[in-house]
């Protein structure tokens, strides 16, 4: 068994998926729990700031879900500085 | 003398005290100090700024500094050039370029927002200094560390090229090549800033680190004889710089020390990498993230974490955004350099093609006072004109041949 882990990201929703209950699926599917702290949608963007808490191959599993769906997933932390 | 009342919460206001930490426990935002400006107005002025040494540090008090500076004594305070022959060939009235392309140690704008980060960071009792970076900012840590006695770590991606490393590893930090893509590298970092105690400037720093670009803000107001200009270009990444020059000339102002601020701030980034930009000519505050692909790798942050403050930066000030291609970016780093004889890197490329634009554009007026702020040298980006440069005169070692080209050069009026 792997480490529990949490990941702090930052989900951008594009237009075509903001009616769909992807995080649940996921979340549900790789037994990944999402505790969101912050959310914005417009009727063509959807962002959610959220804490994502897992075994760490699931919480790969489900960001990589995401990513397959269409989602950017992205840390908190921001980018690498050039 | 403390003038730092703690740390903010841009998002959700909430407070907290002067510790390293960077984000909002509740909301995730991202924190940003808080000052006491009326100690500050007791004890900054015109007057006392005019006495210290010409480096950042005369601006101390505005710094998220406890102590005394420790750090990066030798570095900021460049020099502000009145861009004639420039201004000549664009026909525009009054021209400066903000020139950190000969920042100390480094030559580039990190060296400031580093000398913070690491004062910072010696009076929180850490000795060990962090970044993933693979340019201006890894050179910058590498250096300002050594000088300042820490333990160094520097993360990059194996797959960096060596050209890039030399001017980390010559100061022997230890450089971590991790195997695996950019995102990986962030994770990693994340997960090493939560277990080991170090300073990491771009991350458990930041809110510190950040303040220190304050510091061209403060400058360009004083070198221009205590006055703001009419408009300031400014290159963005992660959009931090853009904010923290706004922040710099409203603190200014506050205080007193500028009595008036009608600057509009112009924000430039390279289309290959413009979220920011394009949410401003989409009319939208959302940031959407992009795959970066662009010369301008300085620059080149798909998911910029200060996208939206910058946004808001150039609204309230009343600028604009603009991106430019690649070939733009390249031909302006040449255009500064045989006018004004300054060799910027790529994002030296980016501001001034901006700036051409938002002139053609009518968005910048050609009677402004503007100040171009030209972040780093362009000797860490050369390869990028690699055949794009001017012709170089082959000759046999006799006068004859020596003539027969000088007459092409003068044929050429050169």
């Amino acid at each position: 068994m792997g480490e529990i882990k949490k990941l702090r990201v930052r989900l951008t929703f594009p237009q075509e998926l903001i009616k769909e209950p992807v995080l649940f699926r996921m979340a549900k599917k790789y037994d990944v729990m999402p505790n969101i702290r912050r959310a914005r949608v417009t009727d063509t963007f959807g962002e959610m700031i959220l804490e994502l808490e897992g075994l760490e191959e699931n919480l790969q599993q489900g960001i990589d879900s995401l990513r397959q769906q269409g989602v950017v997933v992205e840390l908190i932390e921001g980018d690498i500085i050039e | 003398m403390k003038y730092v009342k703690g740390l903010k919460c841009r998002e959700c206001a909430r407070e907290y005290p002067v510790e390293p930490i960077y984000v909002c426990e509740f909301c995730f935002g991202p924190l940003e100090a808080v000052y006491d400006y009326a100690k500050i107005k007791k004890a900054l002025s015109r007057r006392t700024i005019e006495r210290r040494p010409k480096t950042l540090w005369r601006y101390k008090e505005l710094l998220p500094i406890d102590g005394e500076p420790q750090v990066g004594l030798n570095s900021g305070y460049t020099p502000l050039v009145e861009a004639k022959n420039l201004a000549r060939y664009l026909g525009v009235k009054e021209l400066y370029i903000k020139d950190d392309t000969v920042a100390h140690p480094t030559l580039s704008f990190k060296d400031r927002v580093v000398a913070v980060a690491l004062t910072k960071a010696k009076e929180f009792g850490f000795d060990t200094a962090a970044c993933a970076s693979t340019g201006n900012l890894a050179h910058a840590v590498s250096a300002h560390g050594a000088k300042a006695g820490f333990k160094r770590f520097i993360f990059i991606p194996a797959t960096l090229e060596q050209s890039k490393i030399v001017a980390s590893i010559v100061y022997e930090p230890n450089l971590v090549a991790v195997d695996g893509n950019y995102d990986d590298v962030n994770r990693l970092c994340s997960e090493i800033a939560n277990k080991y105690r170090w300073a990491f400037v771009n991350i458990n720093i930041r809110p510190f680190y950040a303040e220190g670009s304050k510091t061209i803000g403060f400058e360009i107001v004083e070198q221009l004889g205590w006055k703001a200009p009419d408009s300031i270009v400014v290159p963005c990444a992660s959009g931090s710089l853009l904010t923290k020059v706004w922040k710099a000339l409203k603190e200014f102002k506050e205080l007193g020390i500028l009595k008036e601020l009608e600057t509009k701030i112009y924000g430039a980034q390279a289309t290959g990498c413009s979220p920011i930009s394009t949410a401003f000519k989409q009319g939208t505050d959302v940031i959407r993230p992009v795959k970066p692909n662009t010369i301008a790798k300085s620059l080149a942050i798909g998911n910029p974490a200060d996208g939206f403050y910058a946004l808001q930066a150039v609204k309230e000030s009343g600028g604009a955004m603009e991106d430019v291609s690649d070939d733009e970016i390249v031909e302006a780093i040449k255009l500064l350099s045989k006018t004004e004889g300054i060799f910027a890197e790529t994002a030296g490329g980016v501001t001034l093609a901006c700036y051409i634009k938002l002139l053609k554009e009518g968005k910048i007026d050609k009677k402004d006072c503007t100040v171009l702020c030209i972040t780093g040298n362009g000797l860490k980006t050369a390869e990028v004109l690699n055949g794009k440069t001017a012709e170089v005169y082959h000759i046999k070692p006799n006068l004859a041949s020596f003539e027969e080209a000088l007459k092409r050069i003068n044929d050429k009026g050169r």
